[in-house]
């Protein structure tokens, strides 16, 4: 199933998203499976695959040593596409990896190959909107969900662009700063923003990430009137300390239960 | 101020800086066109920077080349001993106007950190310093000199640890305080408008060299000659010049002799996307940036400015690599020539000046663009020649 059906699915139950982020890592590769079934089991609604990038700026402590961790094992793009294989039969998939890596392999290729793969959905942090025009006309080409990116210093205005051109979800960035470790921006600008949002762009889910990691933090990203949540270097410093995939599903679960 | 240069630069950012580039574009507008602006410019580079800085013919460097007449435009003599000073004080002077009491600051050899050190002293900043661990290693008395001038220098000790993942870091603290900082670029890469302020602040230099050189020898240079890391002591030698005859000579490292790519994205990467900028960038089939190799930590970096990478595919400007060992040679040339004791960086484009200036003629004028001094690098290049004894 499509990312953004799921998601549209979800907001007719009146039921938040649950995302679980998921840096592929070559080394793991045996246990991509049984990680995506556990997800599932736990209530993921989709997952997204992280594919690594020696210079991600956007990513706190956990997540750019996931990926110093992963490109030191190898990981190559033919990982994201093997890893595409075993996760997307069992959830809606979305990748969320930099620009380069993507440009380096030419965007039609690029999103013919996820596209071929079972992605739905791709998030490019260090794309703004500006640099967006002839991504998005591949994606669209490729049948694959372009999603922007939204941030406490989004204005109205702007964000009713994004919420117009963003395709499958707007993934809202919960504060100043990189993922992991450290506290949401006021409520209320969140919840002014997905409003906005929500306005512009009536179907159109808003999902939250960047420091969610823990059930207050995930009841407050919902509280602002977002549809779900992204849960990645909390989830991430689990599976570094290879934590039983039955254990870190059920606290998945418990995020939002 | 376009966006673009041809199909390269534009912002590839994540949408938290999106506001603050829009706001440093919009103030900068204002600001380049006000007289007070510019006059305190002018005040600060004149009596707190030492310019302009001195045209030096190279007499016993011209003879020992055998060829075309070699000239220094001399930026290691301005404050701090490099050219950066000239953009620390432009950015600097921004920061303020915008009321943002923070600076940050990357810095690879360590230039760039002293001048933004000593423009943070100078105009009452608090400044922040990100330096990879590798290069506060080879490049210490920068480290000792920008803590000594009241800068907090925090070691980066992700990736190579050297110059990119200085830059990271500069930007993940920008993403966080980008309210009340202002990130002071150091080089003319990054996302617009960084790379176009940074040409505009470094042009002083070339248009120096335009007056300068009518001044000393009747006419322009034949050919100007600078080094490339970020490309900014390049930049601001080659915008003034770029719509007269003048020949222009960019000069990348070529890191060891064994070396593959060495830091020369221009001469041996493709285009890109890293730090923002559409360029061209050193890196592998899947788009991971490769590790860099220079003897010279300011020019240890694998992508370049967007400008470069436009001047490069127009053939405006040319772009070679030239190895260590070389580098090495024309350091030790300049000293013992000259009495000068240039930095590394500099020192690959005075190798390219010598052997420019040998296939030409006795009447044809080679203006090297002189960056920075050599106090920073006395440890790498006395441990070098003591290898080569051995």
């Amino acid at each position: 199933m499509r990312v953004a059906r799921a998601l549209a699915e979800l907001r007719r139950l009146g039921r938040p998203a649950l995302v679980p982020y998921v840096m592929v890592d070559r080394a793991r590769r045996r246990t991509w499976e049984a990680t995506a079934r556990a997800l599932r089991a736990g209530g993921a609604s989709a997952v997204e695959l992280g594919f690594p990038f020696s210079d991600p700026i956007a990513d706190g402590p956990v997540l750019e040593a996931a990926a110093e961790r992963a490109l030191a094992h190898g990981t190559t793009w033919a990982d994201l596409l093997a890893a595409l294989d075993r996760f997307a039969p069992v959830l809606p998939t979305a990748v969320m990896t930099y620009a380069n890596p993507v440009w380096r392999h030419g965007l039609e290729p690029a999103f013919a190959d996820l596209r071929a793969h079972g992605a739905t959905a791709l998030v490019v942090p260090d794309l703004s909107f500006e640099e967006s025009a002839p991504w998005r006309t591949a994606a669209r080409v490729a049948s694959v969900d372009l999603a922007l990116l939204a941030a406490p210093v989004t204005g109205a205005a702007r964000t009713v662009r994004l919420a117009r051109a963003t395709r499958g979800f707007l993934y809202l960035v919960a504060r100043y700063g990189t993922t992991g470790r450290g506290a949401a921006s006021r409520p209320a600008e969140l919840a002014r923003l997905v409003q906005v949002a929500h306005g512009a762009a009536p179907r159109t889910s808003v999902l939250v990430g960047f420091g969610v990691r823990d059930r207050a933090s995930a009841v407050a990203a919902l509280a602002t009137g977002a549809d779900g949540v992204i849960v990645g270097s909390a989830l991430e410093e689990r599976f570094a300390r290879s934590e039983p995939l039955e254990r870190t599903a059920r606290w998945l679960g418990s995020l939002v239960s | 101020m376009g966006r673009r240069f041809g199909p390269y630069g534009g912002a590839y950012v994540p949408e938290t800086l999106v506001p603050a580039l829009d706001e440093l574009a919009s103030e900068w507008r204002t600001a380049r066109s006000e007289p007070s602006f510019r006059a305190e410019l002018r005040r600060y580079s004149t009596t707190l920077g030492g310019r302009p800085t001195p045209l030096y013919f190279a007499e016993r460097l011209t003879r020992r080349a055998g060829g075309a007449e070699i000239w220094l435009k001399r930026e290691d003599l301005v404050h701090g001993g490099a050219h950066k000073f000239n953009n620390a004080l432009g950015q600097g002077l921004l920061a303020r106007r915008m009321g943002k009491p923070r600076v940050i600051a990357e810095t690879g050899a360590g230039q760039h950190g002293v001048a933004s050190a000593m423009i943070g002293a100078a105009l009452g900043l608090d400044t922040v310093v990100y330096m990879g661990e590798v290069d506060m290693a080879r490049q210490r008395p920068n480290v000792d000199r920008m803590r000594l001038l009241g800068a907090r220098v925090v070691p980066v000790r992700s990736g190579s640890r050297t110059l990119k993942d200085a830059i990271n870091a500069a930007l993940r603290d920008w993403i966080t305080n980008v309210r009340t900082t202002h990130y002071l670029l150091g080089s003319a890469v990054g996302p617009h408008p960084f790379p176009s302020i940074v040409a505009e602040l470094q042009s002083v230099i070339g248009r120096e060299i335009r007056t300068q050189s009518r001044r000393a020898f009747g006419r322009l240079p034949d050919l100007a000659v600078a080094c490339v890391g970020g490309g900014s002591n390049a930049i601001g030698t080659f915008h003034p010049l770029r719509n007269t005859g003048v020949e222009l000579l960019g000069v990348e490292a070529g890191g060891p002799a064994r070396s593959r790519v060495g830091a020369a994205s221009l001469t041996r990467g493709r285009p890109g996307i890293l730090h923002g900028a559409y360029t061209y960038v050193l890196s592998d089939a899947d788009g991971q940036v490769r590790e860099t190799e220079s003897l010279s930590a300011g020019l240890d970096y694998a992508g370049v400015g967007p400008e470069h990478a436009w001047l490069r595919d127009t053939g405006r400007a040319r772009y070679v690599a030239v190895h260590d060992d070389d580098a090495l040679r024309a350091f030790r040339w300049l000293a013992e020539d000259e009495g000068i004791l240039p930095a590394l960086e500099p020192a690959h484009a005075v190798f390219a000046a010598v052997r420019a200036a040998r296939r030409r003629p006795r009447t044809q004028h080679v203006v090297v663009t002189l960056s920075g001094r050599g106090d920073k690098d006395l440890e790498v290049v006395t441990r070098a020649g003591r290898a080569r004894a051995r």
